[in-house]
């Protein structure tokens, strides 16, 4: 295995890595700029998220010495134990906020939704990749895929938690539009989902989930509750105008008014103390990112590392999309994190395994298949 | 992408070309909604921060900046002479901070002890400051005495959430002193919060009611500060931005003369009525007194409902300010006015003397004179100093009602004197036309009568009548009451001084004038003159009893006066003016169901003309007083 170490090497995406630590050090000044005010006991938030992402990086050194297409036979143990991990969550996992999303390891509370969508990328990955005939997936063919989505999908909303839920929806989707489909499977595919969604919205939706999406239709509805994130995001956003309020000078972060500022809106504070020029830059890399992630679905060596490729950047864009939307009032408040950016050790290291995987692919591209 | 140049080691691909350009088609298809969805973005951020970027960041700071009022002093009132009437001091306020202690329930309960309040009450309090915003200190109790203070000071520790709030309060010479002139302050209430649109209110602000306070409010005010605190989301204070003292209300001198106020509410004591006293040769207000006295800090916080039950329910009418509110009949302080319309219009002379029988028959009854033995004959100083009603009952009768009211308005009755305070009432000075419009109906001959010594449709104030008096003192000129003497704003700047104001000449002649004045300084200062209590040692006073009539009972005819119920009682007036020879002053009273003017008037205007005189006029400057001052009083007269 060690044979091709010295292509492997000379194959070593520096791009991705780059443009990886770039959105990672702008996560991180932005971090320091939302936290520094705060009364912290222990060790400070930013420096805490720099742990995460020297110990992120040190597993993307570990992912990319394994050939991903090991993972086409590990995808089956590997679903299994994110699973279990998430059926642990909701036995013994800490309730915080009213849902019970994390498994307490001592040093890091552990938010098993976050590998889940990494893991479920991988099974999606390896099932297509199996069973692909190339002639295109029959409905019947789905059933599994759905199932395999399904299980998560209704564990993670048991939490609850919509946005990571609704995030497997929308890899589950992407990715199966990303293989072939037959017409008429699509066909039926899309009528089904036009009819469930007022199902949806009248059986499984909790009342503080409905309550976020007719907020978010008329924030200024119900101002001092839940109209509030998004109106107070929406004000730090537009505050910053042109050019900012300049660094560590934001009002609306410092002085609290916005919410979950270090997590969820940590957008929100980049743009009211860059302005609109930084946005734009935030915006511009992060654009980058996802073409390059595209670049590497095209050059991966066979159809597993393409389909596998596609999933984590399925994954990674629509997070970021939904978080900014949401934080620039497009979208209603869910619980998203924009990945590499907020805060939080679960999702940092679930991206940074799925820009592992990517680089692994990438590193890859000109080995003959196993 | 494939084709790229530098390739390490060969690609060997498990994927046909047709599989590529499928993928590749699929990439290109998914790489052009990512681009279209982060366009969306672009666009939104380019919303939010070009194009409202503005607004947002009126909203920010809106967010950040807290205005905190400071209260600016109200103006200082004195009297002429600097005497501060009303001044201010600094008020203890408990205040709860909802934002440091969130639920009152332990704090409501320990302040209701040391406060000594009923729990209800600060309930209330608390209730009625629900939909205040958490920062905003809500008012527990006002002006806690010194031993609360101190109190809860030692103990602030074991109250969190609960402050003390220090404001500049009213604080009075006494609080009964000139307190209808001066007026009270009270909570601004609903209404008019609304009704003035500008933002110097807040609903808790004290304004003035009545009086002076109400009536200069806009000057005494001053104007509050504002302090600016950035703070945060749970209105924690970070930094102060800026600071706007507070410009102190400016100070109000008044013409007033707290030593003759005082002497007249110290002669008033235990009666109801008014006691004026006007600078004939200027209309300066030296006097403006109501009995009873309100107690003016009584609605400083708010007047409870069984005191405003028992003003409004009390016979004396405290809540009337009587000098330019009261309205009553004139009695025979009108003569003045018959007298100088006789002689002007030529009906009568100095000479003409007139045969009094004790009543005069007219139409088909009898119009009594109040001696009913009769007065004999009688010329115009006989008749003005002994009051004979015969008399005048034919001098209106020769000169007809209208006649009679030209003078008396020349004189100021019959319509408000235009001094500077709420609610003048204009009285009544009858005319045919009047009558017509009024009563629909045509005028009696035999009202001339009553008219002519005061009864029947007249109707003046007590301020009317002193205005009258000085009108008739100065010789002629009809001066409008004023009370301020000068304005000073915050940096002691003259805004404005006093300046006398003419509202007209009276109608006739000086000579007329002059000999009424000598008829009322007889009937001071001779033997049977009806105002002899109000004789004064070395000063020469001219005055002129009235007796109004309330209701004309003859079930009550000849009971002694303390024997009718005190509503059906007469009112009792006494109006004079003093120097004789130079008047300087001009003091009138009405004494409310006293009876008669010259026992029960006459004596309250000889303390203020007492109190007036002392040390202005010397034993060696004194004239002579003309009639010996143990002279018998001239009867129970009128």
């Amino acid at each position: 295995m060690w044979r091709f170490d010295r292509r492997l090497l000379l194959n070593f995406d520096w791009v991705l890595l780059g443009t990886v630590l770039v959105i990672g050090a702008m996560g991180l000044l932005n971090l320091y700029s939302a936290t520094f005010m705060a009364a912290s006991y222990g060790t400070p938030l930013y420096l805490k998220q720099v742990y995460f992402f020297v110990g992120g990086l040190l597993l993307i050194l570990a992912i990319i010495s394994i050939d991903y297409r090991r993972l086409i036979t590990w995808n089956y143990p590997l679903y299994g134990a994110g699973l279990l991990l998430l059926g642990a969550a909701l036995l013994l996992g800490r309730t915080v906020g009213g849902s019970q999303r994390w498994i307490p390891l001592g040093f890091f509370n552990l938010q098993p939704s976050e590998p889940a969508k990494v893991i479920l990328v991988i099974t999606l990955a390896s099932y297509y990749y199996r069973k692909d005939t190339g002639k295109g997936f029959t409905l019947r063919e789905l059933a599994v895929p759905v199932l395999l989505t399904l299980a998560p999908f209704l564990l993670i909303m048991k939490q609850p938690d919509l946005g990571t839920a609704l995030m497997l929806g929308f890899v589950f989707v992407s990715m199966t539009l990303f293989v072939k489909l037959k017409w008429l499977t699509l066909g039926v595919l899309l009528t089904f989902c036009i009819t469930t969604v007022p199902v949806g919205w009248m059986y499984f939706l909790k009342p503080y989930q409905k309550q976020r999406i007719e907020t978010f239709l008329n924030p200024e509805g119900d101002p001092r509750n839940a109209g509030y994130h998004i109106i107070q995001s929406k004000i730090a956003v537009g505050s910053g105008m042109k050019l900012g309020k300049g660094y560590l000078k934001g009002t609306q972060g410092h002085l609290d008014f916005l919410p979950e500022r270090h997590t969820d809106f940590a957008f929100s504070v980049w743009a009211e103390e860059w302005g609109f020029v930084g946005s734009i830059f935030f915006v511009a890399t992060y654009f980058f990112l996802i073409l390059w992630g595209m670049n590497v679905v095209i050059s991966s060596r066979d159809k597993f590392g393409a389909i596998l490729a596609f999933g984590i950047i399925s994954l990674i864009f629509w997070q970021a999309f939904i978080n900014l939307a949401m934080v620039l009032g497009l979208l209603p408040v869910v619980g998203m994190p924009l990945p590499l950016f907020s805060y939080g050790g679960s999702s940092l290291f679930a991206t940074l395994v799925g820009i592992g995987i990517l680089m692994n692919i990438r590193m890859r591209r000109y080995l003959a298949p196993m | 992408m494939v084709l790229r140049k530098r390739r390490v080691g060969t690609r060997i691909d498990n994927i046909d070309d047709a599989d590529l350009l499928l993928l590749k088609k699929r990439v290109d298809i998914a790489t052009m909604v990512i681009i279209s969805l982060i366009a969306i973005l672009i666009a939104r951020l380019w919303y939010l921060q070009i194009h409202l970027g503005e607004d947002y960041s009126h909203q920010a700071e809106e967010n950040r900046v807290r205005v905190q009022v400071i209260q600016a002093p109200r103006g200082i009132i004195t009297d002429r002479r600097g005497t501060v009437i009303v001044g201010n001091r600094p008020s203890f306020n408990v205040v709860w901070m909802k934002e440091d202690a969130p639920n009152p329930d332990e704090v409501i309960k320990a302040l209701a002890g040391i406060l000594h309040l009923d729990i209800p009450v600060l309930l209330d309090r608390v209730r009625a400051g629900s939909s205040q915003p958490p920062y905003m200190p809500l008012r527990l109790a006002e002006d806690i005495p010194w031993a609360e203070l101190v109190y809860l000071e030692n103990h602030r520790y074991q109250l969190p959430g609960v402050r003390i709030e220090v404001l500049p309060t009213r604080q009075y010479l006494n609080d009964e002193f000139a307190s209808h002139f001066i007026g009270y302050l009270g909570e601004i209430n609903k209404k008019e919060l609304e009704t003035r649109a500008d933002d110097i209110y807040q609903g808790g602000d004290q304004v003035g009611k009545t009086g002076v306070e109400a009536r200069h409010e806009a000057q005494l005010r001053g104007e509050k500060g504002r302090n600016y605190v950035e703070v945060d989301v749970r209105g924690f204070e970070q930094q102060q931005l800026q600071v706007q003292e507070p410009l102190p209300g400016a100070d109000f001198s008044l013409t007033l003369d707290a030593d003759l106020q005082q002497a007249a509410e110290r002669a008033m004591a235990g009666k109801a009525g008014a006691v004026v006293a006007l600078e004939v040769n200027t209309g300066r207000v030296l006097v403006l007194a109501s009995a009873p006295a309100i107690k003016l800090t009584q609605w400083a916080g708010g007047i409870s409902q069984k005191d405003w039950q028992a003003l409004l329910d009390n016979p004396m009418k405290p809540l009337v300010n009587k000098p330019l509110q009261g309205v009553y009949a004139p009695g025979s302080t009108y003569k003045i006015v018959t007298a100088l319309a006789g002689l002007s219009e030529g009906v009568i002379t100095p000479d003409t003397v007139i045969n009094c029988t004790g009543s005069l028959f007219f139409g088909n009854r009898h119009y009594g004179c109040w001696k009913h033995g009769g007065h004999g004959a009688v010329n115009l100083h006989r008749a003005l100093t002994e009051s004979c009603d015969v008399y005048f009952y034919t001098v209106g009768q020769r000169l007809g009602v209208d006649r009679l009211a030209q003078y008396a308005k020349s004189l100021g009755l019959g319509a408000v004197s235009g001094i500077d305070l709420e609610n003048e009432k204009a009285g009544v000075v009858p005319t045919k036309v009047w009558k017509k419009q009024a009563r629909k109906e045509s005028w009696q001959d035999g009202e001339t009568l009553s008219v002519a010594i005061g009864q029947g449709f007249d109707a003046t104030t007590p301020l009317q009548i002193c205005r009258m008096t000085a009108t008739l003192a100065n010789g002629g000129t009809l001066y409008r009451p004023q009370y301020v003497e000068a304005v000073a704003d915050a940096d002691g700047k003259f805004v404005s001084r006093f300046t006398p104001l003419v509202d007209g000449e009276v109608k006739g002649s000086r000579e007329a004038l002059a000999l009424v004045r000598a008829g009322l300084v007889s009937a001071v200062n001779e033997k049977h003159g009806t105002g002899s209590q109000a004789r004064l040692e070395g000063v020469l006073v001219g005055g002129k009893t009235g007796t109004a009539q309330v209701v004309r009972l003859e079930h009550y005819k000849g009971v002694a006066a303390a024997n009718i119920p005190y509503k059906y009682r007469d009112h009792a007036w006494f109006t004079c003016f003093a120097p004789a020879d130079k008047p300087e002053i001009a003091v009138t009273v009405l004494v409310e169901h006293g009876g008669h003017g010259g026992s029960a008037a006459a004596p309250v205007a000889r303390e203020v003309l007492k109190q007036y005189f002392a040390g202005k006029i010397g034993p060696s400057e004194g004239g002579q007083p003309l009639a010996p001052s143990a002279s018998e009083p001239a009867g129970d007269a009128d």
